[in-house]
């Protein structure tokens, strides 16, 4: 909607509201890094060695990363049939987005509350298994990398849901016939048109997935209680109980370079498969 | 594959069935008679939904986390409206600048985010204020509201916006009966998505609360962790139905199209 005219410095006030709040953000990023490199006025690596030369530390991101590419590559396989579903129901699939709209937008805490109830020591899982008699003693489903896993994976599959249908939307109908037109059998259709064609979803869906699990902090400390812990629930003690925000910040920043690291990996090995369509 | 082989829709609808579970869950222990989880269930009643209301903290943070989300979704699509007209009317050419820095927010893990608002915020003197909490809120929901205002935007034909300019409307006539109307369905989305978002918000705003102000997820999560009672379960569910409420409204004046269509420009 370029009308070409030349802008007045009045209007572009219109500007300054979003420049005020993208100001802060960035200027709560610097005073993260300011807080992380600087003890007693001067420059210092303190917090990173205070992190980085702990063994039991180096476990903790070991399981973050672990546990987020294992909760990725799940929800993206458990959300593919999902989306599916919904690309082929022409008719209800209104209906059926909202089925997965609300689990995704509901709070997140609700969501692991929900959980909790499922899969504690005298949950209901427990107790409907106790009452069956499949078993004597509760099975320990909770406190333990299952917990975090579990909660994780379920909390995440409606975005995969919603981004991999939507990759699925917008392959064009022809391209589907043409292939059965030409004798190739569902699979195959399935094989070299459909999979391929929605491989931006599911990328975009591992790489939100991997994001959200290595910055939580609500699900791994509830269901992984405080033995299991993730970087998340680290930074969070830091802040919370030990105030120190120095070495939290520091963390934060272990966490973004992490964060990062990944992304690049698996831009690489996106464009490696995505180079591979022709 | 005009129809999906039997088996894969099996598969499919059996998973979609679990995505609500935790809730429908949740759902049923709020009217469980007894303090703790059982099956079968032995009684039902109404008492934890008589404690949630009559607990004057439950009613507090619920009241809290409406206005927020309500303040957040007003400013932010406020923000994002004047920002991405500007742009586009005026400025097309810093219109993937601004985008770059618009979106960045969304590659920052949420727990680095917290922290960073911690700085912040008590850099400015602010935390435990419901500011430190709608200014951090802005912060997380500025991509989901620009994104769809700028769709909308874009859909715009100039020379609707020239046609109405050269027949003497002044440009606030013409935004208003021209450029708006067209833009509803992308400001209403923005409006109802970026309220949900807030409404649900945790990680980040459970660094900025205070002796005097907490969220309703906020005040849930510190509950689980101290005891689980079921009330909680009532109190849940009592946000699942604010939630769900919000979303059927959504569908209702702008429909959920935004949300499945591919980004593309």
């Amino acid at each position: 909607m370029n009308t070409g005219e030349k802008p007045t410095a009045a209007k572009a006030l219109m500007l300054l509201p979003a420049l005020i709040v993208l100001g802060l953000f960035f200027t709560s990023v610097i005073l993260l890094f300011s807080n992380a490199f600087v003890d007693r006025g001067g420059f210092s690596l303190k917090y990173f060695e205070q992190i980085l030369s702990r063994p039991d530390y180096h476990v903790v991101f070991y399981r973050t990363v672990l546990t987020s590419i294992v909760v990725a590559l799940l929800a993206v396989a458990l959300a593919y049939p999902i989306a599916l579903v919904l690309w082929r129901a022409e008719k209800n699939r209104n209906m059926l987005l909202i089925v997965v709209l609300v689990p995704w937008l509901v709070s997140l805490v609700v969501r692991t509350y929900g959980w909790i109830i499922l899969l504690g020591p005298k949950g209901f899982l427990n107790a409907f298994l106790g009452w069956t008699g499949i078993i004597d003693t509760p099975l320990k489903l909770m406190f333990n990398d299952t917990g975090i896993v579990i909660g994780l994976t379920h909390v995440l599959i409606p975005f995969a849901v919603i981004s991999i249908l939507a990759s699925l939307l917008s392959i064009e109908e022809n391209l589907e016939e043409a292939s059965r037109v030409l004798g190739a059998s569902r699979l195959q259709t399935f094989r070299t048109i459909v999979l391929p064609l929605s491989l931006p979803g599911v990328f975009t869906s591992l790489m939100v997935i991997y994001l959200a699990c290595v910055g939580a902090i609500v699900t791994p400390l509830l269901l992984g209680g405080i033995t299991q812990k993730f970087v998340g629930s680290q930074i969070y003690q830091e802040v919370m109980a030990t105030f120190n925000m120095s070495k939290a910040a520091a963390w934060s920043i272990c966490l973004l370079t992490l964060s990062f690291v990944s992304l690049v990996v698996l831009k690489l090995i996106e464009r490696r498969a995505l180079r591979g369509q022709e | 594959m005009r129809k999906l082989t039997p088996m894969t829709r099996a598969a499919g609808i059996l998973l979609l069935l679990m995505l609500p579970a935790p809730i429908v869950i949740v759902f049923g222990a709020s009217f469980n008679g007894t303090g703790y989880i059982q099956f079968p269930p032995e009684s039902l009643s109404l008492r934890w939904y008589v404690e949630a209301f009559t607990d004057p903290r439950w009613g507090r943070a619920v009241l809290t986390s409406l206005w927020i989300a309500a303040v957040t979704a007003t400013l932010i699509t406020a923000i994002s409206f004047l920002a991405a007209y500007f742009t586009l009317r005026y400025a097309p050419r810093i219109s993937s600048w601004l985008e770059l820095a618009i979106f960045s927010p969304l590659f920052f893990p949420h727990a680095s985010m917290g922290v960073a608002a911690v700085a912040l915020m008590a850099g400015m003197g602010i935390v435990g204020t419901p500011w430190a909490i709608i200014l951090a809120h802005l912060m997380v929901t500025i991509p989901f509201s620009y994104r769809p205002i700028h769709v909308a935007l874009k859909s715009v034909d100039p020379d609707l916006i020239r046609a109405a300019e050269v027949m003497g409307a002044s440009e606030m006539r013409a935004l208003w009966d021209i450029v708006l109307p067209i833009c509803r369905s992308g400001i209403l989305t923005s409006l109802l998505f970026t309220g949900i978002i807030s409404f649900d918000e945790v990680t980040v705003t459970m660094f900025l609360i205070g002796p005097d102000i907490t969220t309703l997820p906020v005040q849930i999560f510190t509950f689980i962790q101290d005891d689980a009672s079921p009330v909680l379960a009532a109190i849940s569910t009592l946000s699942v139905v604010i939630t769900f409420i919000a979303i059927l409204v959504l569908e209702r004046v702008a429909g959920l199209s935004f949300f499945v269509q591919r980004q593309s420009g």
